[in-house]
This record gives C-alpha cells, sequence and structure tokens, in this order.
C-alpha cells in the first residue's frame, strides 16, 4: 500500500479570479510568497462554472456530467414544476479524501459545498452554507459541532444577503472569516490530518456586494467612492489570515490555495422567458406580473417548445411529445428543433446591438457521460457576462440589474490556483483546468491516481 | 446546570455507535452527550425528514435566490 508521505493545505477561495489574486499579488505578502514559490495561474473551472458542482468536480476529479450535478437545483425528472436541490447527499463519487482515508490518513474538512448534511468521512468535518441553520446537525463526527460552539459559539456559514445597508453585509463577512480561521486554526492544532481543506464564501459574496465600486469597466463604477477598497481590503485581511494559519501547518506542507471559478463585472439579466415567449416558443394562457416566475405561471404547455430557468447561466428544457407531461416536438424532430433554438440564441445581440460571445452547450453531447437530470441546453450568454432571469413579464430581454436583487458580479470560467510545494520551489505560470487538481493533490500526496480520473498531474 | 443525577439504561450497542460518533472529539462522555441530544430533542417541535424539511428548503431556496444561483 502507498505510504502517505506528505500534508497538503488546501485553501478554498470561493470565486477568486487569477486578476486580483495573481496579478495584484504585490498587495498580498503571504501569497506573493507562495506564487514565487511555486506554480501558479488560471484553472479552468467546470461547465458550468457554479459553486455546486464545481467543488466536487475538483475534489472527485469527476465533470459534472458524470457527476449528475449541473447547478444548485435539479428539475425533477421531465416535470415541468418540480425541483430538487443539491446537497451532500447527491455526490456518490469518490473524493480525494477518502482515497486518503483508503491509505489510513485523516482529513479535515471544513465548508466545502456541498457538505450538508454531513457524512462520515476519514477524519472532521464541518458542512457548508447550504445547512438551514446552525440548529442542524452539521459536523462529523457529530459531538464536533458540541466541542467547536462550546468554544466559539454557533458556526458562521454564510451571510445574509436580503439587507441592501452594504456596511452591515461587509461587517457580517468579516465575523463570517474571522470566526471561520479560528476554527481551523483550533482543528488544524487539535486534530490529526493529512489531508486540510476548507472553503472561505467570504470571498464570493464580497465580490458580489460590492463589484462596482472597485471596477472601473462597472456600468455603475463612480470614481473615489468610499467602498473602492472593500473588496482589495479583505484580500489583504484574508493574506494576514491565511500567514497565520501556514505558521502553524507546519513547514514540510504542500499548499494549494485554489477556488472554484472566477468572478467578473455583470453586464445585466437577459430574460430568457421573454424572449422566448417573443420567439414564439413560448405561450402563456395569461398576461405575466412583472418577475412572476415560470413555475408560477400558467402556460399553455400544448403550445409550448422551450421554456429556461435563469441563475448565472440559463438552462433550456424542450417540450418533447412522450416525455414532457404534454410535449409538442416530435421526438424524431428533437435535433432539428434543438439546433434551430441553439443557432437563434448564438444570434442573440445586446441592448445596444453588439455582437455576443454566448456559448451553447448540448449536455448529452459534450460530456462522455451524462447522468442524472440534465437540462437540453445551457447557456452562457455573453460569456457569462449577462446572467439569465429566469423570471419573466419584464417587456423586455434586457434587464440592466440581477432580477432577484441587485448583484455586481457575475462567475467567469477561468479560476486560479497557487501550488506551492516546500521542497520543490519553482515560479512557474501555467494554466490547468479543474479535473487536474485532484490527480495533482493524490500525486502530491504519494497516493496512487484512480484510473477514471481524466485530469493530469500538472505539476509532474 | 442540574446537580442531580440518575442512572438509566439503554442498549450497549447504541453506547457503541455514541462512543463512535464522538470520537476524537472532546465530549467529556456519553452521558453527557446523551443528555445534550435529549434536550435538542425535547425542545423541537416537530420530527425532520433525513435531508431538509419543507420550511428548510423553502429556506435554503430564498437563500440561494438572494445570492443569485437561482430565481
Amino acid at each position: 500500500m502507498a505510504q502517505l508521505k506528505r500534508k497538503i493545505l488546501i485553501i478554498g477561495l470561493d470565486s477568486a479570479p487569477a486578476e486580483i489574486v495573481i496579478d495584484r499579488r504585490a498587495e498580498f505578502p503571504v501569497l506573493r510568497g507562495l506564487i514565487e514559490g511555486g506554480f501558479h495561474g488560471t484553472m479552468r473551472s467546470s461547465d458550468p462554472p457554479i459553486t455546486i458542482p464545481a467543488w466536487m468536480v475538483m475534489t472527485t476529479g469527476k465533470d459534472p456530467g458524470r457527476l449528475g450535478l449541473y447547478g444548485f437545483r435539479h428539475r425533477t425528472g421531465y416535470s415541468y414544476d418540480k425541483m430538487w436541490i443539491a446537497t451532500a447527499q447527491a455526490f456518490k463519487e469518490r473524493a480525494i479524501w477518502d482515497v486518503v482515508g483508503d491509505h489510513g490518513g485523516q482529513s479535515c474538512l471544513v465548508s466545502i459545498p456541498p457538505s450538508y448534511p454531513p457524512r462520515k468521512v476519514p477524519g472532521h468535518l464541518i458542512s457548508c452554507f447550504i445547512t438551514p441553520d446552525s440548529e442542524k446537525e452539521y459536523t462529523y463526527p457529530a459531538g464536533l459541532r458540541q466541542e467547536i460552539e462550546s468554544r466559539f459559539g454557533p458556526y458562521a456559514f454564510d451571510v445574509v444577503f436580503r439587507t441592501e445597508n452594504r456596511d452591515v453585509i461587509l461587517k457580517e463577512i468579516y465575523d463570517m472569516t474571522a470566526k471561520r480561521f479560528e476554527v481551523l486554526h483550533y482543528l488544524m492544532t487539535t486534530k490529526p490530518w493529512n489531508l486540510f481543506m476548507f472553503v472561505e464564501i467570504g470571498v464570493d459574496r464580497v465580490q458580489h456586494a460590492f463589484w462596482k465600486y472597485m471596477d472601473t469597466k462597472h456600468r455603475l463604477y463612480q470614481r473615489g467612492n468610499r467602498y473602492e477598497n472593500v473588496i482589495l481590503d479583505y484580500y489583504r485581511f484574508l493574506d494576514r489570515k491565511i500567514g497565520e494559519l501556514l505558521a502553524v501547518a507546519g513547514e514540510e506542507t504542500i499548499v494549494l490555495v485554489v477556488s472554484d471559478h472566477g468572478a467578473k463585472r455583470m453586464k445585466g439579466a437577459f430574460c430568457i422567458n421573454d424572449w422566448l415567449i417573443e420567439e414564439g416558443d413560448l405561450v402563456l394562457k395569461e398576461i405575466p406580473k412583472r418577475g412572476a416566475s415560470i413555475e408560477k405561471t400558467a402556460v399553455d404547455w400544448p403550445k409550448t417548445k422551450a421554456w429556461g430557468w435563469g441563475g448565472y447561466y440559463a438552462r433550456l428544457f424542450l417540450n418533447v411529445e412522450g416525455r414532457e407531461p404534454q410535449g409538442v416536438i416530435k421526438p424524431e424532430d428533437y435535433e432539428k428543433e434543438r439546433d434551430r433554438l441553439t443557432e437563434r440564441l448564438k444570434a442573440i445581440r445586446g441592448p445596444r446591438g453588439e455582437a455576443w460571445e454566448t456559448r451553447v452547450i448540448k449536455p448529452n453531447e459534450y460530456f462522455d457521460e451524462v447522468r442524472g437530470d440534465y437540462p437540453d441546453l445551457m447557456v452562457y450568454f455573453d460569456d457569462l457576462y449577462w446572467r439569465s432571469a429566469g423570471t419573466l413579464g419584464y417587456g423586455t430581454r434586457y434587464l440592466l440589474e440581477n432580477d432577484t436583487g441587485p448583484d455586481d458580479a457575475v462567475h467567469a470560467q477561468e479560476g486560479m490556483y497557487i501550488l506551492y510545494d516546500p521542497e520543490e520551489k519553482v515560479s512557474r505560470r501555467k494554466k490547468i483546468d479543474i479535473l487536474d487538481v485532484a490527480p495533482t493533490v493524490l500525486h502530491a500526496l504519494g497516493l496512487p491516481v484512480p484510473s477514471d480520473m481524466k485530469g493530469k498531474i500538472f505539476n509532474g | 446546570m442540574d446537580k442531580e443525577f440518575t442512572t438509566i439504561s439503554i442498549p450497549t450497542s447504541l453506547v457503541k455507535q455514541i462512543e463512535e460518533s464522538i470520537q476524537g472529539t472532546d465530549v467529556s462522555s456519553v452521558s453527557s452527550y446523551i443528555a445534550k441530544i435529549v434536550r435538542e430533542a425535547l425542545s423541537k417541535k416537530d420530527a425532520e425528514p433525513d435531508v431538509f424539511s419543507k420550511e428548510d428548503e423553502e429556506k435554503v431556496k430564498e437563500r440561494l435566490k438572494a445570492l443569485g444561483y437561482i430565481d
């Protein structure tokens, strides 16, 4: 049996782009030290580049088709209105910590989405932001919760985004992150581990709430605004916290800093269902109220060919005879109809007639294997600069703000990584793929890479 | 905190399971762990299903909406 020769600390920064962490490293002394002694660069995220499934793609080395996970929610079978939310129970594939466990190793896993409900792992686990509240069992072993709460109070999984008050959100983000690092410090010094991994969700939240104050290209940016430095200040705070953690992680420990996807300014939201109505693909029985959800709108299904869901990317579903309850597209016309829709989606232009870089994915052709409840099409409007609004009744295709509330940033396909091995210092910029992470981590620990992981060992 | 204690009987197989779930943590004893979960159970109004109750699911959905993941 292979021996666990090394220890690794994986620092997950949800949504962190290379444009900040790598390109502005002069402002982050700890991260700069890792960058200048290790492999670093952009990491192409999964399709879709969304928190769920991206972290699980990274830690299992399996793509979303194989995992059968295409986002936070999924349609239940071919129903029109039933959906389910992906939890930790939806992930059946083995992750890097299972392989570490096979070889007698232990892991500490903190807030890696999705990890609620907590499952049995070789080591210790605290669940993530899909935990309904801190009254639930959220640790493995179950007793760890009491151990943590007796020292640090209730664990903070996330911040509340219902308020427009940016100062309140910012304080909550700092409080959450500070507490998380206290817990991490405690676990790191009291529990056995070969693999220590955590995800800091505060990075994603601070970017969504403050991107327009920082990005000079954002349409709402105002020079000299009071929040201009908020995002970079938060990264500087993280840099210090990471430095404190590295001081107790041990000098021999390999360090991987990695994000699940990147972030960039939001240009607006494209109203996919209003567009489908204009195109004649979606027919309603009523005039919808502004912002109505498709699930609560009376759709004339026998006249409808397609409908869509919103989020950072769009999912489109075709209404197929014999598949959907009131399907109309004949099975033999499915590919023709799907191609016709694909061409029309790609031809969509922006509000000023500008050309868009829209990407349309057919999951069953794109992935080697497709499991679970996959959509007929996945669409990234203008390379994700435009999110998709699934709500409808706006009387326009274009909204300049998020349909479900203000949101300054969207996801970017490229995330970032830094791999620092104190025993093999290099300084090399290299592009990697999210599927390369799991085999590289196992190899770094001296463990065999399972043959069904398709990624490459990128530092080999 | 209560100062008086009494003895109760539960199957030894259950004790073994509890020992497993507190192993490696600083929970001092099976007794203190049982007292904690019984107190929690008594304070809960409704029994919970495996993953999300209807209420939990709505809570999580609302949060995911506010975060822009779904609409």
